[in-house]
C-alpha cells in the first residue's frame, strides 16, 4: 500500500488537484481522510477571509480610455527617457544641466552683418522654451552604429579648455558671491540648507561638415543639408561659475548620488528639496559667416518640427539674446509667468517620482532657475518674487 | 470562478510577436493584447487595493512594464501569466507603502458606501474593515506566498499558478498550505493589534 499522503497533497486534494494514484489512496485511507477534514477547516477560514478577491461584479474602466492613457504614458516615458539620456552626454552636462548645448545647437545669433572673424555673439537676456520630440534622438544616444558615430563626432570636435571641477560648499551668500564673482541672491526669510559654487567651464568646438552631414544621412535625414559655412567653423563657449542654493533636504552635489545637483532632486528621498540656481550668461563666439539660422532650422527639423514650423520658429527668436530650453514635446507643459519684475517660464512635467517643476528667468544678465518636485509651483514663484 | 479564464484563455504569443511590439512595428498587436487582458488585470488590482483610481494606475503600470521588458528567452511566452504576477506584485507593493495604507483607510469604505448607498452602511463598513485587515495581512507576507494566495483565491488552477510563478505544479499544494497558515498568523496578529 502506498504511504500516507502529505499535508501538501491533502491540501491539493481539497482543490481537486490531486493525481489519480494519490486520489485512490485517499479514497481508501481513513487516516488520510481524517487529516483532510482537519485541513479543510483550516483552509476554509482563509478562504472565507479571501473570498472578496473572487468577486466579479465591479465596473471596469472602458478599454478604449485605458488604451488611450496607456499610449500617452508610453510616449511620455520614451520622451523623458530620451531627454535624460541626451543630457547624460558629458559634453552636454558641462553646460550646466544641458543649457549649454542649446546655446551650441540652437541659440547662435544670425547676425552676420557684423565685421570681424570671431564675434562675441550671444548674451542671454531671455529664455524661450522649444518643445522637442526627444524620441527622434533615440538613435544618436544608443549603442548602435549611429550612436557611436555621434559620440565620435562630439569627442573629435570638442576641445575642453576648462572643466568646472567639483562644487565647493559656501557658508553664506557673501562667501558664494566672492567665489563665483557675482552677487548671489537668497529669497527673503528663507534659510538655505546648502550653498554650492561650481567653477566656470570653457571649450571650443570645430565643426566638420562632412562628418556631420554623414551622420544626418545615416539617420535617414539626407533632406537636411548643412550649410557650407559650417565646415571648419570654430565655436568657443565660456560658461561662468554658477551657484546652487538648496532649501530643504537635498543631496550633496558631487556626492556620487547623481551626476549633478538638479538631477538628484528627482529622487524619492528628497521630496521637499527645492534648488535655486544662478549663473551669469554664458558667452558664445562663432565665425561671423556661420549660417546660424540654417543650423537652428536643421536642429529643429531633426527633432520633430516640420520645415514650415522650423522656419516660423526661427524667425520669431532673437538669436542674440535668447536661450532656448528644449522640453519633451508630449511630456511637459510650459507657460509664461511674471516673476522678479520680468517674464519667466514655468515648466511642469510628470515623472516616475511625481510631478516636477522648473521656473526659469533672466534678470540683469543672470539666468535663474528654481526646480523642485510636486505641483506646488506657486512656491517657486513666491521664492522668485521674494529675492532682494 | 471568475478568473478561471485569466490565464487559461490567454493566447500564448510567440516570442517574436512581442519583439516586434517592442520595436514599435506592431503596436496593433500589443493593443489587442491590452484589450484582451485589461478587464482582468484591472479587476485583480481593484480587489486587491480597493481604490478604482489606484487600481487603474497600477494596471497601466503593469502593461507598461510588459511593453518595456526585454524580449523573453522562453520559446513561448505567456503574457497573461506575466501580467498577473506583475499586477499582484504592484498591488502588494502599493499596500505596503504607508501612504497608500493610510489612503485605503480613508477611501476604501467611502467607495464601498458610494457603490451601494441604500444598503446597510454599518454592515458595509464592517466588511471593508475585514478586507482592510486581509489586505494588510497579505502585504505583511512573503511576496511569493501572498501572490500564491491571491492567485488561488481568485480562482486560478494550480497549473496556471505554477506557470505564472515558475513553480512545479506538484509544489503548489504544500506551498499553499504554508501560505494559508502564514496568512492566518498575520491576520490574527493584526486583529489583535487593532483591538481597543
Amino acid at each position: 500500500m502506498r504511504k500516507h499522503l502529505t499535508d501538501g497533497e491533502l491540501r491539493a486534494a481539497l482543490d481537486g488537484e490531486l493525481e489519480a494514484l494519490q486520489l485512490q489512496h485517499l479514497d481508501a485511507c481513513i487516516a488520510c481522510q481524517g487529516r483532510a477534514q482537519l485541513l479543510q477547516k483550516e483552509s476554509q477560514k482563509a478562504a472565507s477571509r479571501l473570498a472578496f478577491l473572487a468577486s466579479a461584479d465591479e465596473p471596469v474602466p472602458a478599454a478604449q480610455r485605458a488604451w488611450d492613457r496607456f499610449s500617452q504614458q508610453v510616449v511620455m516615458k520614451k520622451e523623458i527617457s530620451m531627454f535624460k539620456k541626451w543630457f547624460a552626454f558629458p559634453v552636454i552636462r558641462f553646460g550646466t544641466a544641458g543649457l549649454l548645448i542649446l546655446a551650441l545647437v540652437l541659440a547662435f545669433p544670425g547676425t552676420r552683418a557684423l565685421a570681424g572673424e570671431l564675434l562675441n555673439l550671444f548674451r542671454v537676456q531671455q529664455v524661450q522654451v522649444v518643445p522637442v520630440d526627444f524620441t527622434g534622438l533615440e538613435q544618436l544616444t544608443g549603442d548602435g552604429a549611429l550612436g557611436n558615430q555621434f559620440t565620435a563626432l562630439i569627442s573629435d570636435s570638442v576641445d575642453m579648455q576648462q572643466e568646472p571641477g567639483e562644487p565647493v560648499q559656501a557658508a553664506s551668500a557673501d562667501e558664494a558671491s566672492q567665489l563665483a564673482g557675482f552677487t548671489v541672491r537668497i529669497p527673503s526669510g528663507m534659510t538655505p540648507s546648502q550653498i554650492n559654487v561650481t567653477g566656470g567651464a570653457a571649450f571650443s568646438m570645430t565643426l566638420d561638415r562632412t562628418k556631420a552631414q554623414a551622420l544626418l544621412d545615416e539617420a535617414g535625414r539626407s533632406d537636411l543639408v548643412l550649410p557650407a559655412s559650417v565646415d571648419g567653423a570654430e565655436i568657443s563657449v565660456d560658461i561662468p561659475a554658477s551657484v546652487s542654493v538648496a532649501f530643504g533636504t537635498c543631496p550633496k552635489p558631487g556626492s556620487g548620488e547623481s551626476g549633478n545637483h538638479e538631477q538628484s532632486i528627482t529622487e524619492r528621498r528628497y521630496p521637499n528639496c527645492v534648488i535655486l540656481a544662478q549663473i551669469p550668461s554664458p558667452s558664445v563666439n562663432a565665425p561671423a559667416d556661420l549660417d546660424i539660422e540654417a543650423l537652428a532650422r536643421i536642429g529643429l527639423e531633426f527633432t520633430g518640427m516640420s520645415p514650415e514650423e522650423a522656419t516660423e520658429f526661427t524667425s520669431t527668436v532673437n538669436w542674440t539674446s535668447t536661450l532656448l530650453v528644449p522640453i519633451p514635446r508630449n511630456a511637459a507643459i510650459h507657460e509664461q509667468v511674471s516673476v522678479d519684475g520680468v517674464t519667466g517660464t514655468l515648466i511642469q512635467r510628470p515623472s516616475e517620482e511625481g510631478p516636477q517643476f522648473a521656473l526659469l528667468w533672466v534678470k540683469d544678465g543672470i539666468l535663474y532657475a528654481i526646480s523642485g518636485l510636486g505641483t506646488n509651483s506657486q512656491q517657486a514663484i513666491e521664492m522668485a518674487n521674494s529675492l532682494p | 470562478m471568475p478568473y478561471k479564464s485569466m490565464i487559461g484563455s490567454m493566447k500564448h504569443l510567440k516570442t517574436g510577436a512581442l519583439e516586434t511590439v517592442q520595436t514599435g512595428s506592431s503596436s496593433s498587436e500589443f493593443e489587442a493584447l491590452f484589450r484582451e487582458h485589461w478587464p482582468q488585470v484591472y479587476r485583480t488590482l481593484y480587489r486587491l487595493v480597493g481604490d478604482p483610481a489606484e487600481a487603474e494606475d497600477l494596471a497601466l503600470e503593469a502593461f507598461l512594464r510588459l511593453y518595456q521588458q526585454p524580449p523573453p528567452r522562453e520559446k513561448e511566452f505567456n503574457p497573461g501569466g506575466w501580467l498577473y504576477r506583475v499586477a499582484t506584485n504592484l498591488g502588494l507593493q502599493s499596500i505596503r507603502s504607508w501612504r497608500r495604507r493610510e489612503h485605503y483607510e480613508l477611501t476604501a469604505g467611502k467607495y464601498a458606501l458610494e457603490e451601494t448607498p441604500e444598503d446597510h452602511p454599518a454592515e458595509i463598513m464592517a466588511q471593508e474593515e475585514e478586507r482592510r485587515l486581509v489586505r494588510l495581512a497579505l502585504a505583511r507576507m512573503n511576496e511569493r506566498q501572498a501572490q500564491l494566495l491571491i492567485m488561488r483565491h481568485s480562482g486560478l488552477p494550480y497549473k496556471e499558478i505554477a506557470r505564472s510563478l515558475g513553480l512545479a505544479p506538484t509544489s503548489i499544494g504544500p506551498l499553499l498550505l504554508r501560505a494559508e497558515r502564514e496568512f492566518e498568523k498575520h491576520y490574527r496578529a493584526l486583529a489583535q493589534e487593532e483591538l481597543p
